[in-house]
C-alpha cells in the first residue's frame, strides 16, 4: 500500500514567491488526489457511481418538483433533513479529537487530530449538501447569502445555521490546510496562526449542533422537538457518532499503513463514547417519561413512534432498532472484552454510529410532524429518488473525505513536501 | 497487446465510460438549469422593486399566462388600505360542516386541481371536547352529523407569526392591514415555515399546480392568488386581492349558513369588532402567542 | 289573485294535521306555534304580528324578530346569516339573506348536506386509496 513519494521537479530557489509555493502546494495536492493503487480507484469509482445516481435523481427531483419524494405538507421534511442533522452531528463530533489533543494537552492525540478536521469538513460537505437537495428553489440560493441576498437575521434560526455551518467549514479549512501547507514547506506551524482557531472551532462545533436543535426546539407548535433537552441530547448524540465514525475511521488508516500511532487515541475516544451513549439514554428515558407518565397532547408523537397510533405504525420499527442498538453499544463498550479485542469495540461502534443515525434521523424529525398540527397522522416513508439523492449525497462525502484524508496525511506525514523543505526529523519538520 | 499499450487502452475506455456515464446522470440537472429563466432568477424581492419594475413583473406574469394556458388574465398589486386591519371570526355554533368555504378558496385562489388543495381543514370535531385528536378532516357522510361540530381551520394571519419569524430569506411578511404575505418568486422553497405554522396553514407546490384554462380565476394578486411557481410555499391571504378592494373574502361569500364575519377590526362599527365585544370569543392554540387575527365563537 | 277570492277562509287550524283540502303536506317542526301564531286568515296571504297587526309576507322577518331577539341582533349587526359583496360599504353593497333564505319558515332548522371537496392532498391518497 505505500505510495511512492511525489518527487516536486524542478527544485525551487528559497527565494520562490510565497504565492507560487503555494500554487505548487494546491497542485501537489491535485495531483496526490488522482493518483493512486487500483483498491483507491475502485473505492473512487465506486463512491462516485453512487454520487451520480444521487446526481441524477436530484435532477429529476428538479424537474418534476418534489413530488418525487414522499413528503408532503404534512410531514414536510423527511430523509434530507434527518440526514442533515446527523451530517452536523458528525461534523460536531470531530472536535472530540480537538479537545483532548488541545485543551487536555494529550500528545497522542496530537498525532492523528488533524483526521478529525478533515472529517469534519467533509461532514459539513454533506450537511450543505442535504439542505441544498431539500430546497424546492435551490435556483434561488442567492437569496439566502449575507450582503448580497436577504438575510433574516438574526431572525430566522436558519440564517444562524447557514453562519455556524459556513463557518465552521472555513474554520476546518483553514486549520487543516494552514497545517498541512507549512508542513508541505517542511517548516514548524506558528502558533498564533492555527492555535486561535483551533480554541475558536471547539466553541464552534458546540454551537452548529445547538444552532441545529434551535431549529426545531424554537417550534412552539411541535411539542415533540419544542423541549429544552433537545440541544443537549444533539450534543450527546453528537459525541457519540463522531467518536465511534473517528475509531473506525482510525482504524482503516492504520490498517492502510499511512499513518502510525499508539492506542491512546482510540482509548480516549471510546472512554468519551463510554460516557455518552449512558447520557443519550439517560435523556431518552427522560424524555419518554415525561410524554407517557404526563399523557396529553404532547405524549401524541412519542405514543406514535415507539407504539403506533391511530392503526398507523411506521416508525416503530426504526426507534425500536435504534434503541436496541443503542444499549447493545453501551452494554458492549463497557464489556471487559471490548478493551483487548479491536472487533468487539468496532461493533459496538457500528451499533452506536447505526443506532444514533436512525434515532436522530427518522426517529427524531419524523415524529415532530406526526400527529401534524391539526392532530391528523399522515405517514412518512422515503421514495427511491430520497434514498438515491441521499445515498449520492453520502458517496460525495466520502469522496472528499478520502481524498482529504490521502493528501492530508501524505502531506502530514512528509511524503508530499516542497522541493526546498528541510528533511524530517521524527516526524516533523 | 503489450503492458502499456493496453494500460493506455484501458485508461482510455475507463475515460470514455465514466464521462459517458457524467453525461448521463448530469443530464437532468442540465436540462433543469438550462430551463432557469434568467429574468426570474435574478429577480430582486419584491419589497426592492421600483414602481417600473414591479409592473414589468406584472405584465409578464400575465404574458407567460396568456402563453401557457391560452387565458387573459389581470395580476395586479393592490396595496394595503391606510386605517384597515383585518380580523375573521367564525361561529362554531352554526358551522355545519359542508366544506363549501374550502371549496370557494379552491377556486378563486387557482389551486391545483388533482389534490382539490385549498387552504382551508374543515375539521369534524366531537361534541365536548377540544382535542383535534379526536377530530377527523375525511368524513364522507351528511353533515351536520349528531353528536359533533365543525371547525374550519385557515391561516390565522398570526400578529407574532412563527412563520415569519423563520423564514431565512425573508420571502414572507406581515403587511400593515395584518395579512402575513408570501413572495412566490422569492421562496427558497426550505419549508421551513410550514414546520413552523401550529396551524397547518401553508401548503408546498411539490409540483406545479394543475388547473384546467377555463377554470382559471383571472383576477390576480402578485401576493395572493396568482397562479403559483413550483417548488414554493404559499398560504391564505384572505383573498387580499378581493379584501384589499373592500370586498369580503371569497370563503365568507360561501358560507350557507353566515357562520363567518369579516372586516375592519379598526372600525368600531364594523361586524367583527361587534361579534369581538358581545361574544365570547377564543383563538386556536393560545398558549403559543401567536396572536390570532382569526377568531373562534360559540353563541349558544 | 287570491285563492281565497273564491271562498271565505276557515279559521285557521291549529295545527298542519288538521289541513285536509289545502296546504297538505306542510312538514312543520317550528316550536309550539299554531298556524294562527304567524298567519292570518284574510282574501290575500298575509302575516300576523303578535299584537295583531297584519304585516307583508315580505317583512316576515320583521315577524321572525318577535322571538328571536339574539340573531335579529346578531344580523343587524352583520353577524349572522350569509352575505356576499363589500365588508366597506363604503366601496360598494352587500346582498345579505333574508331569514328565509336559510330557514324554512315551518321547520326552521338547517337540513343536512353532503359536504363538498373532501381533501385529497399528499400523503392522505398515499395512505389510503381515495373513495368516489
Amino acid at each position: 500500500m505505500a505510495d511512492p513519494v511525489d518527487t516536486v521537479a524542478p527544485p525551487a530557489p528559497p527565494s520562490l514567491a510565497p504565492g507560487l509555493t503555494y500554487l505548487r502546494f494546491l497542485s501537489a495536492a491535485l495531483r496526490r488526489s488522482f493518483s493512486g493503487s487500483w483498491r483507491f480507484y475502485a473505492w473512487m469509482t465506486v463512491l462516485t457511481a453512487i454520487a451520480l445516481v444521487g446526481l441524477n435523481g436530484w435532477g429529476h427531483q428538479l424537474q418534476q418538483g418534489m413530488q418525487v419524494t414522499r413528503m408532503s405538507d404534512h410531514v414536510s421534511w423527511g430523509l434530507y433533513i434527518a440526514n442533515f442533522t446527523f451530517g452536523v452531528g458528525l461534523a460536531a463530533g470531530a472536535v472530540m479529537m480537538v479537545i483532548p489533543a488541545y485543551l487536555y494537552d494529550d500528545h497522542d492525540m496530537h498525532d492523528v487530530v488533524i483526521i478529525g478536521e478533515l472529517l469534519a469538513i467533509a461532514a459539513i460537505a454533506v450537511c450543505i449538501g442535504f439542505i441544498v437537495a431539500d430546497m424546492g428553489r435551490p435556483d434561488r440560493m442567492w437569496h439566502i447569502l449575507p450582503g448580497i441576498g436577504r438575510f433574516h437575521w438574526p431572525v430566522s434560526m436558519l440564517t444562524w445555521d447557514v453562519l455556524a455551518l459556513n463557518g465552521y467549514l472555513l474554520i476546518n479549512l483553514h486549520i487543516a490546510g494552514y497545517l498541512m501547507y507549512q508542513r508541505y514547506r517542511g517548516k514548524a506551524p506558528r502558533k498564533r496562526w492555527y492555535l486561535p482557531f483551533v480554541f475558536l472551532s471547539i466553541g464552534w462545533a458546540i454551537s452548529i449542533h445547538t444552532v441545529t436543535a434551535f431549529l426545531y426546539q424554537g417550534l412552539g407548535g411541535r411539542p415533540f422537538w419544542n423541549s429544552a433537552l433537545l440541544a443537549p441530547r444533539f450534543l450527546a448524540t453528537a459525541f457519540i457518532s463522531g467518536p465511534a465514525f473517528v475509531i473506525v475511521l482510525l482504524h482503516v488508516v492504520r490498517w492502510s499503513g499511512r499513518l502510525t500511532f499508539g492506542d491512546g487515541p482510540i482509548r480516549t475516544l471510546t472512554s468519551i463514547m463510554r460516557v455518552t451513549v449512558l447520557l443519550n439514554l439517560f435523556m431518552l428515558m427522560s424524555e419518554l417519561f415525561t410524554a407517557l407518565y404526563t399523557g396529553g397532547a404532547h405524549a401524541a408523537a412519542v405514543k406514535y413512534l415507539f407504539f403506533g397510533s391511530h392503526g398507523k405504525h411506521a416508525l416503530v420499527p426504526y426507534i425500536w432498532t435504534a434503541v436496541t442498538l443503542n444499549v447493545t453499544s453501551a452494554v458492549l463498550l463497557f464489556l471487559p472484552r471490548t478493551r483487548v479485542d479491536r472487533r468487539w469495540l468496532l461493533a459496538a461502534c457500528a451499533c452506536a454510529f447505526v443506532g444514533v443515525y436512525i434515532e436522530k434521523g427518522m426517529g427524531l424529525i419524523i415524529p415532530g410532524f406526526v400527529p401534524s398540527t391539526l392532530h391528523e397522522v399522515v405517514e412518512y416513508t422515503p421514495s427511491i429518488t430520497e434514498w438515491k439523492v441521499t445515498a449520492g449525497v453520502w458517496a460525495l462525502g466520502l469522496l472528499i473525505l478520502t481524498v482529504a484524508l490521502k493528501v492530508g496525511l501524505a502531506m502530514w506525514t512528509g511524503k508530499v513536501r516542497a522541493a526546498d523543505a528541510p528533511p524530517m526529523v521524527d516526524g516533523a519538520p | 497487446m503489450s503492458g502499456p499499450t493496453r494500460r493506455v487502452a484501458l485508461k482510455v475506455v475507463g475515460a470514455t465510460l465514466g464521462a459517458g456515464a457524467f453525461a448521463y446522470a448530469g443530464r437532468p440537472v442540465a436540462q433543469w438549469a438550462a430551463s432557469v429563466d434568467i429574468d426570474d432568477l435574478l429577480r430582486r424581492h419584491y419589497k426592492e422593486l421600483t414602481a417600473d419594475e414591479l409592473a414589468q413583473i406584472l405584465r409578464r406574469i400575465e404574458d407567460e399566462t396568456q402563453k401557457k394556458y391560452g387565458v387573459e388574465v389581470r395580476v395586479e398589486d393592490i396595496p394595503a388600505q391606510d386605517g384597515v386591519s383585518f380580523g375573521y371570526a367564525l361561529n362554531l355554533s352554526l358551522c355545519i360542516g359542508c366544506r363549501k368555504c374550502a371549496e370557494a378558496c379552491h377556486h378563486e385562489n387557482n389551486h391545483d386541481r388533482p389534490t382539490n388543495n385549498s387552504y382551508i381543514r374543515v375539521l369534524e370535531m366531537q361534541q365536548g371536547s377540544f382535542d383535534m385528536e379526536h377530530g377527523t378532516v375525511d368524513y364522507d357522510h351528511a353533515v351536520p352529523a349528531p353528536g359533533k361540530y365543525y371547525m374550519p381551520v385557515q391561516c390565522h394571519q398570526c400578529d407574532n407569526a412563527p412563520c415569519v419569524k423563520v423564514c431565512p430569506v425573508e420571502a414572507t411578511w406581515k403587511e400593515k392591514d395584518g395579512i402575513v404575505v408570501v413572495d412566490y418568486s422569492w421562496c427558497i422553497g426550505c419549508r421551513y415555515c410550514e414546520a413552523a405554522c401550529p396551524y397547518h396553514a401553508r401548503r408546498f407546490n411539490w409540483r406545479a399546480p394543475e388547473i384546467p384554462a377555463d377554470e382559471i380565476n383571472p383576477d390576480q394578486g402578485y401576493l395572493s392568488n396568482r397562479i403559483r411557481p413550483q417548488g414554493v410555499v404559499e398560504k391564505c391571504t384572505f383573498c387580499l386581492h378581493r379584501t384589499r378592494k373592500g370586498l369580503l373574502p371569497a370563503c365568507l361569500e360561501a358560507c350557507p349558513t353566515g357562520a363567518r364575519v369579516f372586516g375592519n377590526l379598526l372600525d368600531p362599527a364594523s361586524s367583527i369588532r361587534y361579534v369581538l365585544e358581545h361574544k365570547r370569543v377564543y383563538v386556536l392554540k393560545e398558549e403559543l402567542g401567536t396572536r390570532p387575527r382569526f377568531f373562534y365563537f360559540f353563541d349558544k | 289573485m287570491s285563492c281565497h277570492s273564491l271562498r271565505e277562509a276557515a279559521p285557521l287550524p291549529t295545527s298542519t294535521a288538521a289541513l285536509d283540502e289545502f296546504h297538505q303536506g306542510i312538514q312543520f317542526a317550528h316550536g309550539e306555534l299554531t298556524c294562527a301564531s304567524c298567519h292570518l286568515a284574510g282574501p290575500t296571504p298575509s302575516l300576523r304580528r303578535a299584537d295583531g297587526e297584519r304585516i307583508d309576507l315580505r317583512d316576515a322577518m320583521v315577524l321572525c324578530r318577535q322571538c328571536h331577539g339574539p340573531q335579529a341582533r346578531d344580523y343587524d349587526h352583520g353577524a349572522h346569516g350569509g352575505m356576499t359583496g363589500s365588508w366597506d360599504l363604503s366601496t360598494g353593497g352587500r346582498t345579505r339573506n333574508h331569514c328565509v333564505d336559510c330557514h324554512d319558515p315551518h321547520a326552521p332548522r338547517f337540513q343536512p348536506s353532503w359536504p363538498v371537496l373532501p381533501p385529497r392532498d399528499r400523503g392522505l391518497t398515499a395512505a389510503a386509496p381515495r373513495r368516489n
